[in-house]
Parts: C-alpha cells; structure tokens; sequence
C-alpha cells in the first residue's frame, strides 16, 4: 500500500470510529445485554436468576401476551388502508391539480403534531358527546344510535388503529410522491402520446418506478403495526382490550418489573418482525414479477409464447 | 495537497467532536431517570452481574461503618432529642440560619389560599427571632431531591424522599426511639429503622370517599353509608332522585383506579399489620371472608355499582381534571378518593361548602376504620452544625405542634395529643384510623417481590387490575367470583415461587 492510501484509510477510520463506536455502545451493546436479560428472572434492582429459556416458553402458554399479537391484526389492516389510500392520493397530485401544495400540506400536516397531542386530540374526540359525536349528530345521526367509540370492545380497537392511520398517512403519501417526482417525465409524455389512459399509466410507469418505496412502505406499516404504541398507550392507556404488544410489554417491564420476561417479549418480537419481513419479501417477488425493469423481458415472453402457441395450433392442425 | 489535508482533518475532528457531544447528551439525559439511590448503585450492577455479590458485600460493609459513625451523633443527640425539646425555652440563645427543602412550592407564593410559608416563618420568628429560616422549593421533589441529598450540601431540614430504609442513619438525624416518639406523635413508625425515628411526617391523609352534600340531600340521603349495601343503595336513590352521576370512577386515569388499592387493607380489616405483614402470607387474600370485610368486599362494591349502571356513561373517556368542577357543581355524586383530593376538588369550583368527606362504607365486627398514612416527613442533615441541627429540631418540632400546618392543610394532626381534627373529618367520628405497618424485618422486599410475580401490583400501580373489574362488570363476561379467583390464583402461584410460608 502507497503511502496516500495509508492516509486514505486512515481519514476514513478517523470518521468511522467514533459513529460506529456509539453504535456498538448505544445500540448492540444495549441490544446484547437485552438478550442476556432474556434468559434471567430479575427486576432492575435485586439479585438475578439465570432461568434458560422459561421467560421465552411463558410468552407462549400466556393467552394475555398471545392475544395482544391478534391486536396487530387490526393495525395491518390499517395500514393495508393506508398504503392504499396514500398511493391514490399520490398518483392524483402526479396529474395536475388546483393548489396542489396546499392540499400537499393539508395532508401532510397530522404527521408534524407530536404523536401525545395526537392521542389527547382524539380522547376528546371520542368522547361521548363531544367532537365526533357532535358531527354525526348535525348530519343525522341520533346519538343513542351512535356506539361508545372507546367503551365498546368491538370498535375501539378500529378507532385507534383510524387515529394512526390519520397521522401517517401524510407522510406515506409524501414519501410515494417524491419517488413518482423521480420519474423521469419524458415517460409520461410517451405514455400519452401513446395513448395511455391515467390507469395504465400508473400500473406501467409509475408502479414499476417507485417499487422500492412501496416496499420500504410496507415493511414500515408491518414493523409499525406489530409495535404499535402511542395511540394505546394515550388514549385509553391499554385498558379496554386495546393493550398492544408493546404496551402491555411496558406494563410488564416497568409496573410489574419483570425485566427478564420483558426482553424475552422483545426478541420475540424481534424474530416475528424478521418473519414478517421475509414473508413480504416473497409476497412482493411474487406480485412484481411481472413489473419493472424486466417489462421488456416479459413482452418478449409473451411474444415467444404467443409464437409457440400459434406454432402448436399450426402443428395441431 | 496540504491545505486539502488540514481540512479534512479539521472536519473529521469537528464531527467527531461533535458526536462525543451527542454521546455526552445521551448519556447526561439518563441520570435523572435513575429513580432512586439505589436504582444508581444497581445500575453499576448491570453492568456486571458476576461482581454482584461482593458488590453486595461492599455495600453491607458501608452500612455497618454507617452505624456506628452514627452511633457518635447519638450521644449529643440524647441531650436535645425531639421529646424533650420545650417550645419557647430550648435553643432560646441560638442565631443561626437553617434551610428548609420543601416539595410544597405552592406555599411559597404570596397568593397562596391557605397560609404560606412567609407567614409560618413570621410566626416561629415571633417566638425565635434569632433563627432565620430560608426556604426552597423544588418542583419535581421527589426526583431531584435525592440528587439534592446525595450532592450532600443541600441545607438543614428537608422532606425525606423515598430512600431505604437501611439509607435513613447516613444522611438524617435520629429522633428517638419509637416507643418514645410514638407517645408524642402519630405515624411514628413511618420513617423508622431499627426503632429508631429519622422523620417527623408533616401531616397525615386518610382513605375515604368524596360525596356532593348537596346531591346527597337531594337524594334524599340523611345519614352516611357505613356498609356496603347501605352505599349501593344510596346510590341508586341518587341515580333515582337526581341527574348526577353516582359514582364517578375516573377510570381512563388510571392511577384513580389503582387508589381502590389503598382500602382493602387498614379500611376493610381494622389491621395496621394487614398490608405489609399479613397480605404476602394469606392464602387466597382475595376470596370472600364471608363477614362482609377485607378485598373482596371492597372491590365488590365497584363491581357491583358498574353492573348496576351506577357509574358515568362512558368511562372510557372519564377525565381527572374536569371531574374536580363536576362534583364542585353537583353533577357527581362520590367519588373513591384519599383525603388529599378534597381541598382541589373545593378549589376547582363555587361550592365548595358542598363538598363532603366520609369513611369508606364497610365495617369490620359493627366498627369502622380508616387507613391513614403520613405525608413527607422532616429530616434533619446529620451533618449540619450542633446549633442548625438544635435550630432545626426546634423548628420541626414547632412545625408539627404549634404552627396549625397540618390543620390549615387539611391533614390530620401530627401530635399525638391534638384532636383538632379539620372540618374535612367530620363524618370520621367513631371511626378509627389504621395507619400501615411496615414490613418484619428481612421482608421489606417480600411483597414487592409478589406483586411483580403476580402482576397484581397491589398498592403499587395495579391499576390495569381494578380498570379490568369495570370492564368485565360493564361487559358482562365474567363474574365477580371469577375475577377474584383469578387473582387468588396469580397470587398463590407467586407465593409458591417464592416459597412462601402461609400463616393467615
């Protein structure tokens, strides 16, 4: 090695060390101790217990730890919406619109609340009588027809996954919006040059072009929804049949102090989140197959199975 | 070349620079979040588990050398102990300045409603003109008076935070032994270790129930519930004979439900040993004695007045702060609340003659109790000089006996012999107060211990428990019995865990 790449190396372990050092120090440090908690029977303060792996076996003879998992259902679902609807919204501001930027903003606005104020905007939302059952009211609605939006188990959980969904569906849309940006817009002009109608060309040009975020969206959304806090956590505080994971994993941590079980719901979490990812890996493989950089592939298939088709009827008959 | 250097240098220095920054902020933004003395200490602990006992070790050790550090200041403590202080005679001769540490910040300002500190002072000088005495308030008390007491030089009198017990002789001045203090003082007990007293608590609350006067009347309602049934009934007379609300149950706060904790022991047993020594070695604690007392009979009134339909309409959006004004104004009818609660939810509207305090409705063998627990306690630096410390002593003494503080905050009396109960406790006469016990020597961590192994965290957080009764009661899906056995069941499995014998 020359003497300049020796100081090469050298400037970029200069700038290495030190954010790589904090995350070792603040993140897998932390993250590694959190896994050997995992294995102990121990509160914060007090001696410890090594206990192998009972805290991971508790987690699945626990119908209350089990049940919360189903609790993240609803959130999937919530942002199954939320992609979607953000997507739509997205592909509207790609054509023109009037006052763009202040719709852009309209919607954009909910995701720069801070995610408390969020939660007591909608406890007093939900409220019986207040806001939302106040505008029912005036379009009709006879309150004693309307439901306890929180009270009630079979609904409540759909009114705080609704709240999320408010919130993030902002910053879904802007984050699809900056990749459709990056479309280079000779495309478009092709595309209706070629004739194509507003639905074919978002399902072959924008769709294709913006894949990568739709994913990262996704894995977003599922990551989020399997650890889904704040809006339990403010708004009915997870009482009620609304505990999620996470806030039922606080409880355990820090009112009932069992760190050891605690971490254990942390890692498990952890390797769900890892399934889920590989799972939508695959799902998506799946639906885009057909799409993207390998349309040209797939047009060129198709003619080759069209020729083959025809040869076979030509030699069928 | 040269200069290109410099300043790639420069800059990998500046970020680095500027990254320990943020290292140094993470790390800054987490001492307060140690909770206690001890959560500090332990943290070092987590960083090594194997080095735990003999860090242990090292701990005992101190404690010992401790004690007999302490032992020192015993001796010119007996001349000048808290019995024989004589108000007006004792310290006469000393000019000093002593400093008071004090959560009570409100009492610091000139609009104060009640008395303020200045005119508390004003008063002691009155009698002292030669001890001055300066007062601090500090917010967030019970957080950053530990670091205050662990910086060491945080003046001569403060209200203790929450320490171990065992903590108590290295940083306070004994007062005398327990069997002295309590002829003299009530809660005598509360800041104990080894019989002997290192606080002298300012004022003491007791457990009870909030009520409307006026909807009371209304309702038709001229003597207080004293038992269970008798309290269901009065408040179906309410929900019969007016428009107010029951019983309001603040369940979304959380904290108010964990409160319903605070009864199942002194109140609903008339057994001061109940909470911290007999609880972690009953079996069962919460079935039914089958006489009307103890958990299950407390928490059967909760149950009972939901699936009654006697609460708000929607508890799910119950909200503490508009509460106050809407039991002010005769929109609530009681409320399940320590007697602290009764000057805010006086101050937080027009009537506050209207406001009531009673005994909570349940009777043990045809006599009623009360749970009482003290407020913070006065302790005194054991490291300030002899005349602050004999200055000190004198003012705490003249705090709790002659000052009316307790009275004018609504507490109940610190001096044994005072029975200048405030107007608050009118409706508590007959009924005996049950101050808690704290637990037998080489338990103090036992029930703690259970209440994290059972989840039930009782009388410390359980709320999640007690929200679950209304759930179930209001949805119907399981009964009471069964929310019972379902606890008796956590508890027993904890017990079993920790391999505890069962005594009651």
């Amino acid at each position: 090695m020359n003497k300049r790449k020796w100081k090469q190396v050298q400037v970029i372990l200069a700038f290495l060390i030190i954010p790589v050092g904090l995350l070792i120090l603040f993140t897998y440090y932390p993250f590694g101790k959190m896994v050997q908690f995992s294995f102990y029977n121990m509160k914060y303060i007090g001696p410890r217990k090594f206990v192998g792996l009972r805290n991971y076996i508790q987690i699945f003879k626990r119908e209350d730890i089990l049940r919360t998992l189903l609790l993240s259902l609803y959130y999937m679902v919530g942002s199954v919406v939320q992609v979607f609807a953000a997507l739509y919204l997205a592909t509207i501001f790609c054509f023109k619109v009037k006052a763009e930027n202040f719709w852009k903003g309209f919607i954009f606005f909910p995701y720069l609340i801070n995610g408390i104020a969020i939660g007591f905007i909608f406890k007093f939302f939900y409220t019986r009588g207040f806001v939302l059952d106040t505008v029912l009211q005036t379009i009709g609605f006879n309150l004693d027809n309307l439901p306890y939006w929180l009270k009630d188990q079979s609904i409540n959980n759909w009114s705080l996954v609704y709240s999320s969904v408010w919130r993030y569906l902002g910053s879904t849309m802007v984050l699809f919006l900056g990749a459709m940006m990056s479309v280079d817009s000779t495309l478009y002009e092709a595309a209706s040059i070629d004739g194509a109608n507003k639905w074919q060309t978002f399902w072959h040009i924008i769709l294709p072009s913006i894949k990568t975020i739709v994913t990262l969206n996704v894995i977003l959304s599922i990551t989020g929804s399997l650890s889904a806090f704040e809006p339990p956590y403010v708004i009915t505080s997870g009482a009620n049949g609304t505990g999620t994971f996470f806030v039922v994993m606080n409880d355990i941590a820090h009112t009932s102090q069992k760190v050891g079980l605690a971490s254990a719901m942390a890692v498990f979490l952890l390797v769900i989140i890892f399934i889920a990812k590989f799972l939508q890996e695959g799902i998506f493989r799946f639906l885009f197959r057909n799409a993207g950089t390998d349309a040209d592939e797939r047009t060129l298939k198709k003619q080759r199975k069209i020729a083959a088709k025809s040869k076979q009827q030509i030699g069928g008959k | 070349m040269r200069l290109k250097k410099f300043v790639a240098l420069m800059t990998a220095s500046s970020i680095a620079m500027s990254l320990a920054a943020c290292g140094q902020a993470a790390k800054t933004e987490e001492t307060p979040k140690a909770d206690s003395v001890d959560a500090a200490a332990d943290s070092a602990d987590t960083q090594n588990s194997s080095e735990e006992a003999s860090s242990e070790e090292a701990e005992n050790g101190t404690a010992t050398e401790d004690a007999a550090d302490n032992s020192s200041s015993d001796v010119d403590v007996a001349d000048n102990n808290y019995t024989s202080v004589v108000l007006g005679e004792t310290g006469k001769d000393i000019t000093t300045t002593i400093k008071l540490l004090t959560h009570r910040t409100d009492m610091l300002a000139d609009d104060y409603p009640g008395t303020n500190w200045a005119s508390y002072i004003a008063a002691f000088n009155e009698v002292y003109p030669n001890i001055t005495v300066d007062v601090e308030g500090i917010t967030d008390y019970a957080e950053d008076s530990l670091l205050r007491l662990q910086g060491g030089d945080w003046g001569d009198v403060m209200m203790i935070p929450g320490i171990d017990a065992s903590e108590y002789a290295n940083y306070f001045m004994p007062y005398g032994t327990v069997e002295n203090m309590e002829s003299v003082i009530r809660f005598a007990k509360d800041k104990q270790y080894d019989d002997i007293v290192y606080g002298i608590p300012s004022t003491g609350n007791a457990q009870g129930v909030l009520y409307n006067k006026a909807v009371f009347e209304q309702a038709g309602i001229d003597t207080l519930p004293t038992t269970p049934e008798e309290f269901i009934e009065d408040l179906k007379l309410i929900k019969e004979k007016t428009d107010a609300i029951p019983l309001y149950t603040n369940y979304a706060a959380g904290w108010t439900m964990g409160a319903w904790d605070a009864y199942i022991a002194g109140t609903a047993t008339g057994d001061a040993t109940y909470m911290n020594q007999k609880l972690p070695h009953t079996a069962n604690p919460f079935s039914d004695p089958g006489d009307g007392t103890h958990a299950y009979n407390v928490y059967k009134v909760l149950y009972d007045a939901v699936a009654e339909g006697l609460i708000e309409d929607d508890y799910s959006t119950t909200d503490w702060e508009g509460c106050k004004g809407m039991i002010n104004r005769g929109e609530i009818g009681t409320m399940v609340l320590g007697s602290w609660a009764y000057s805010q939810m006086q101050a937080a509207g027009d009537k506050p003659e209207d406001i009531g305090y009673m005994s909570f409705p349940i009777k043990v063998n045809g006599k009623q109790y009360a749970s009482a627990g003290p407020d913070y306690a006065f302790g005194i630096n054991k490291d300030a000089s002899d005349d602050n410390r004999l200055a000190a002593l004198v003012f705490v003494k003249w705090m709790t006996n002659e000052s009316g503080f307790s009275y004018n905050e609504g507490g109940i009396p610190i001096n044994a012999e005072d029975n200048n109960y405030p107007d608050l406790y009118a409706a508590f006469d007959g009924v005996e107060y049950v101050s808690d016990e704290t637990a037998l020597p080489g338990e103090e961590d036992l029930k703690d211990t259970l209440n994290s192994d059972s989840e039930l965290n009782v009388n410390n957080g359980g709320d999640k428990k007690v929200q679950s009764i209304i759930e179930h009661a209001s949805n119907g899906d399981m009964t009471f019995d069964e929310i019972m056995d379902s606890w008796n069941q956590a508890w027993t499995e904890a017990q079993e865990l920790s391999g505890v014998e069962i005594k009651y």
